[in-house]
């Protein structure tokens, strides 16, 4: 499969407009302007770039907590992620959760909980929800190299495969679950050989380009939509930065993070970008220049609104009272 | 009218509200063409077919996460726990995803959780747990517990129109043991409003469950042997209760007895206890009393398990010191 330009330069925006935030958020947290810790997944834009590229309408993700990328792509604003980590009332949970726990019913995004593994079969029931009342969706479930040693991993993904459940289950390999490295984690070579004990396919593909990535996964996504099935990716990437902003990740090896630095997601897709003639560096700048500006403006206009009333408090426990 | 037992009462509450509304979906393990391990849903798959009906892998987490997912999407999932026991595999999915999402997105999660629960047939510590009191400290969840075929019913066809996550508790004891004449019709019966089984002036027990034949078992002993007129209260929803038909009954009988099936410390009693306390200490004649099981796994062999579980005889007599405090 071919992306055509406009596809190419979603990607690119969407990578850029993620670093641009994350960035910002990282800076506000060192400023003391975030309550709570600041969670990124700095260098692993790419995945929720490409997949967003992918989907269609009535699609579902469930991105976890590297997966910003998978929330802009699915069309979330600055604005709305600058409200939700700020606590401001009129963000996406009005000050209820925090961080990336933020979704968006219209865009078929569902907010994370804590409890890794957890969405999986959230993602795979909303899936079957759509489809039961004759809607074409496909699901796009994230998940780390950490959270597939969870029962729930493998629950969804099983439930998935006997039921014909359409879902792309996202494996993004980074290397770490907080200071857990993949050899204290799990024995196989590679996470995507458990897709043959679930009678499934699994595909590895290189996590930091996402040109390459929804060239690979392009007709496996149409093909699923077809044929209703799981499968299993394994995406190769790195976290760039701590598990949280606290972390000074010192455990981490330096020649692995120069590794992955070489090959930055950003970096690649402006490569593809010019490679393939969508933008060359001035305009991939001037897109640059433009999301900054929108970065800029939303968090200080999310900055100067309103914080939730403690007399709201007991509001909305239950639907319908 | 037509005869039903406790069972058919919560078939003909699913039957009624699957006939309703197509987007109400079953599923859960061995419910399909088996019927279910207690044949709940036995002839269901023939009748609504398997989109609506099928089975899972044992899986509670999948099949309460994927319930949600599929509530969210705008059907209404009622999923059959095999047992209420096995439910805590999958407790995160409940307390923190089910019970917590409206509160945190807005977007209502309406499912049902089917959970035979409760003892006296020698399931041992597995398969009789009572676990109402963990659920009733989940913000976001409601729990019902029907002790009656025509309520099993009503409050089934309730819990499934509900927008939130509601447990519906089942026991298991009562699915063949309880009979009685309901209407053809399976009219909804509100959650949050409790039953008054049997009037009396003299002392109230506050239960729930299979305890509710027991109690009335044990009121009607104490009305023929020494007169006292015992009221008692079926609660039948846990989450909401029933604050103002408690606080009634007390002003009524300024006595107390709060019966349940499960284990003592931080169970279902202490929370009416407690209200008791608040808001009617001035009412009281006597100290509130509970009469519960002990806090202890639920055992096996039949002489540990009368030991263990509340009956007639235990409630006969606390009611007796209670009433001649």
């Amino acid at each position: 499969m071919t992306l055509d330009k406009d596809k190419g330069l979603e990607m690119l925006r969407v990578m850029l407009m993620t670093r641009a935030i994350e960035e910002r958020l990282i800076r506000l947290y060192h400023q003391g302007k975030i309550y709570g810790g600041v969670y990124t997944g700095y260098g692993q834009e790419a995945t929720g770039a490409a997949t967003a590229a992918l989907a269609g309408p009535n699609d579902i993700f469930t991105p976890c907590i590297r997966n910003l990328s998978a929330h802009i792509g699915r069309g979330a604003s600055a604005m709305d992620v600058f409200r939700q980590w700020l606590g401001r009332k009129d963000g996406p949970t009005g000050g209820r959760d925090s961080n990336v726990h933020f979704g968006s019913a219209e865009n078929g995004v569902y907010a994370m909980i804590s409890h890794l593994g957890a969405m999986i079969p959230v993602c795979v029931g909303a899936v079957m929800g759509r489809r039961y009342r004759g809607l074409d969706s496909v699901g796009f479930a994230f998940i780390g190299d950490g959270g597939t040693s969870t029962g729930d991993f493998h629950e969804a993904v099983n439930f998935a495969a006997v039921r014909d459940v359409p879902v792309v289950i996202m494996i993004e390999n980074n290397h770490y679950a907080y200071s857990t490295p993949t050899r204290e984690q799990y024995r196989c070579k590679h996470l995507v050989d458990r897709a043959a004990g679930y009678g499934i396919e699994g595909i590895r593909v290189d996590g930091n380009d996402a040109v390459a990535m929804a060239e690979a996964l392009g007709p496996v996504v149409e093909d699923i939509r077809r044929n209703p099935r799981p499968v299993l990716v394994e995406a190769d990437t790195m976290r760039m930065r701590g598990h949280g902003e606290h972390d000074d990740f010192s455990y981490v090896p330096k020649e692995l993070l120069d590794a992955y630095a070489a090959r930055d997601p950003i970096r690649l897709a402006r490569k593809q970008a010019a490679d393939h003639g969508w933008a060359d560096d001035a305009a991939a700048d001037a897109l640059a220049g433009e999301i900054q500006s929108v970065v800029d403006d939303a968090y200080k206009a999310a900055l100067a609104e309103s914080r939730p009333d403690a007399s709201t408090l007991t509001l909305g426990v239950y639907a319908g009272d | 009218m037509i005869e039903s037992t406790y069972l058919e009462g919560i078939r003909a509450g699913l039957q009624a509200e699957m006939r309703e509304d197509e987007n109400v979906i079953l599923f859960g393990q061995d419910i399909a063409a088996f019927g279910g391990a207690f044949k709940v849903t036995l002839g269901f798959l023939d009748e609504f077919g398997p989109k609506r009906v099928f089975n899972t892998p044992i899986s509670e987490s999948a099949m309460i996460g994927s319930a949600i997912g599929m509530a969210t999407q705008g059907l209404r999932p009622v999923v059959e726990l095999q047992f209420a026991d096995f439910g805590l595999t999958a407790v995160h999915q409940i307390m923190n995803n089910a019970a917590m999402t409206h509160y945190r997105t807005g977007i209502p999660v309406p499912i049902t959780l089917r959970m035979p629960c409760g003892g006296g047939f020698g399931g041992g510590p597995f398969h009789s747990e009572e676990l109402e009191g963990l659920f009733c400290n989940m913000p976001g969840l409601k729990v019902v517990y029907p002790a009656f075929p025509g309520d099993a019913r009503g409050l089934l066809v309730s819990a499934i129109r509900d927008p939130n996550p509601v447990i519906y508790l089942e026991n298991k004891y009562l699915y063949r043991h309880v009979k009685e004449m309901i209407p053809r019709k399976a009219d909804p019966v509100p959650l949050g409003i409790a039953r008054i089984c049997r009037t009396g002036r003299d002392a109230v027990i506050l239960t729930y469950g299979a305890m509710v034949h027991e109690s009335i078992q044990a009121a009607e002993r104490v009305a023929a042997d020494a007169g006292y007129g015992v009221m008692v209260i079926d609660m039948r929803t846990l989450k909401p209760y029933d604050e103002d038909t408690v606080l009634s009954a007390v002003a009524a009988c300024n006595r107390v007895l709060i019966v349940h099936e499960g284990c003592r410390t931080c169970g279902f009693g202490a929370e009416l206890a407690a209200l008791v306390a608040e808001k009617a200490f001035h009412l009281l004649d006597a100290p509130v009393r509970r009469m519960t099981a002990p806090d202890v796994p639920v055992p096996f062999a039949p002489e540990l398990e009368k030991a263990y579980r509340p009956d007639a005889d235990k409630i006969e007599q606390a009611l007796m010191e209670l009433l001649e405090f």
